[in-house]
């Protein structure tokens, strides 16, 4: 079997304050989880995609083998998580077979390999939580919010195929919040919570359907939660992740919980 | 490399400038270099977009990938616009607002005395690697971020020097001054980056009146540039040569008339008309105005129902694009709309937004 395994996490840099909120720790401590899980389904690779690397023409897939430095959030600078370090390891190999597999199937494939590139914040925290040792290398493309959904869920699938040609074993994971509403002020952790009931009655309802195993059912529901609730890139990530085939079972939510006042969950699809 | 100004900031104080000049006031005399002699206070605004494009074109030693030129008479739009700043306004600070350095909580303000490194563009990175290295106005970039917060808005200065600085930002402020010999104050837009949602206009504006007072309290006499495309729905592949003009055209001709209604409004004058249609011409073409970069300035500027100075039209990747100019003083000269002309073009078959562009 090519894709052992999916999970979808958040993104936000919250989840490595030194003081965090209840529900960044129990947010981080799942997406913890959720990395110990995948990779004990034996995976050889990860396969991600985050929302914060977010691109408008082709897809960008990253072929620099070691992208390292550091990255200072524009948004959160001013807190001891804002400031990121980053060295990650990059499975060139498996990104370039992905790219052209991708241009196969007619799509733009962009290669990424520049000195000084900024790594997103959302792939960074995802990689210090759910692979920290570095254990796996990962394959890295872009979220293009100009293209279709359904396209990423195709770019998903040419991971599997071209996983599959090299005889690797991996394990997709988006990077990505749910509602993306966040509260508009500086606030203390302890003061962190859903300010939008709406937003989070929605988050719930997505989350449940997801977890009685109804993927195409949120896919089919996505305009609207992106219309109603904000939803992190109209919820692309999900697009992503079913694409690789998956999100075809159940899925077991992990956590769910506010990062100042957007949705954020750790969910994970594996057998068993 | 860029060359660093050598100006002391913050020495030339002067008393605020009194109001706008009214529509039809006579312009302000010019001083003999060409200059006008007014005092402190903000003394024009442009419509300053920012794709990284125009840099790539031009060549410019800061900036990394080589290119063969193309979307020309938006770059000799900027051309003018240089004269016009350097000969006639010489502003002590150049003020932005830019749509790519996206704040989700609150309206930040750049406070880092001397922002510089480089910048690798996540979207264009083939296109722009520029390295920058500027100054910034600190006692304006303060007061701004002072007098905005008295205003009732989430605030914060940023003097975290490891920022990188967006490609907006580094796009309006080289096409207006690549020298870089004219300090500067940058602003965010809090923007929300993952849901195709606007600005909030009437923060911008608050913005952009907050600007003004910062600007006549400290004594400076500053340029406004905000940093927006017009129509923004665009391709979403790229032709193998990205200056290759056979392929730019308007994204569709819905997006073109939408454009065009907006410099009419523009070139005549219109000014509050002007700021009734913008919320229109971001839902019919998810303009980027919907950053709030245009709000801003004409906020800080007093809405005047004066007409700007359109000097460039032309679109990058599909998107339109406009270089104008707002100089309150010596106001250009109005082209009325013919009569019973509307904005608004009537199209029942315009594209929905946002919903997969295709080339
Ligand atoms: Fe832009």
């Amino acid at each position: 079997m090519t894709v052992v395994g999916a999970a979808l996490v958040p993104g936000m840099p919250h989840l490595l304050a030194a003081e965090p909120a209840p529900s960044w720790k129990l947010l981080a401590d799942a997406a913890r989880q959720a990395g110990q899980d995948l990779r004990a389904a034996g995976p050889d690779a990860f396969v991600v995609l985050s929302t914060q690397w977010f691109t408008v023409l082709g897809h960008q897939f990253q072929v620099d083998p070691n992208p390292r430095g550091g990255h200072v959030d524009e948004n959160w600078y001013a807190y001891d998580y804002g400031t990121l370090d980053y060295d990650l390891r990059v499975d060139v190999e498996l990104a370039e077979a992905w790219a052209c597999q991708a241009e196969d199937m007619g799509f733009q494939a962009r290669r990424t390999r520049y000195d000084g590139f900024p790594v997103d914040t959302g792939t960074v925290v995802a990689g210090k939580l759910v692979d920290p040792d570095r254990s796996r290398p990962i394959a890295l493309v872009s979220c293009n919010l100009y293209a279709a959904a359904g396209d990423l869920g195709r770019i998903a699938e040419a991971a599997a195929l071209a996983a599959g040609k090299l005889g690797r074993r991996v394990a997709f994971v988006a990077v990505s919040g749910l509602s993306s509403g966040l509260i508009q002020r500086w606030i203390e952790p302890a003061e962190d919570r859903f300010e939008d009931a709406g937003h989070d009655a929605w988050n719930r309802r997505v989350l449940d359907l997801l977890a009685a195993g109804r993927t195409d059912e949120v896919l089919a529901l996505r305009e609207e939660y992106a219309r109603e609730a904000q939803a992190d890139s109209q919820l692309r990530a999900l697009a992503f992740l079913a694409g690789s085939g998956a999100c075809d079972r159940p899925a077991r939510v992990l956590e769910y919980g506010p990062v100042w006042g957007t949705g954020a969950a750790v969910v994970t699809w594996l057998d068993g | 490399m860029s060359r660093v100004f050598h100006i002391t900031v913050g020495d030339r104080r002067r008393p605020p400038q009194t109001a706008p000049v009214p529509t039809g006031a006579p312009a302000a005399e010019l001083g003999p270099g060409g200059g006008d002699e007014r005092g402190p206070g903000i003394v024009a605004g442009f419509l300053a977009p920012h794709p990284p494009h125009l840099i790539y074109a031009e060549n410019p030693p800061q900036n990394q990938p080589r290119s063969r030129g193309g979307w020309e008479l938006l770059r000799w739009a900027y051309q003018e616009a240089r004269r016009r700043l350097r000969e006639r306004h010489r502003p002590d600070v150049i003020v932005v607002h830019a749509p790519h350095w996206i704040t989700m909580v609150g309206h930040h303000v750049n406070c880092v005395p001397n922002p510089r490194g480089l910048s690798v563009e996540p979207i264009f990175p083939h296109l722009l690697r520029y390295r920058y290295d500027f100054r910034t106005d600190v006692e304006l970039a303060t007061a701004i971020a002072d007098c905005a917060a008295d205003a009732g808005l989430v605030t914060r200065k940023l003097t975290n020097p490891g920022v990188r600085v967006d490609y907006a930002t580094i796009g309006a402020l080289h096409l207006l001054n690549p020298d870089w010999d004219i300090p500067v104050v940058s602003l965010s837009a809090n923007n929300n980056p993952y849901f195709y949602s606007d600005a909030d206009l009437e923060q911008m504006e608050r913005l952009g009146a907050a600007t003004r007072r910062a600007v006549e309290e400290t004594g400076r006499r500053a340029v406004l540039a905000g940093s927006n495309s017009l129509s923004h729905l665009h391709w979403d592949r790229e032709p193998d040569l990205p200056e290759d003009m056979a392929a730019e055209h308007p994204y569709d001709d819905h997006q073109y008339r939408w454009d065009m209604d907006l410099l009419t409004l523009v070139r005549a004058g219109r000014t509050r008309e002007l700021r009734a249609f913008l919320p229109r011409h971001i839902e019919a073409t998810a303009a980027e105005v919907k950053a709030g970069s245009l709000s801003w300035l004409l906020s800080a500027l007093g809405w005047p129902e004066i007409p700007g100075d359109v000097l460039g039209y032309g679109t990058i990747i599909g998107t339109g694009n406009a270089v104008i100019e707002w100089d309150p003083a010596n106001p250009a000269r109005a082209h009325p709309a013919p009569p019973g002309w509307a904005p608004g073009p009537d199209d029942a078959d315009r594209p929905r937004p946002m919903t997969g562009a295709r080339s």
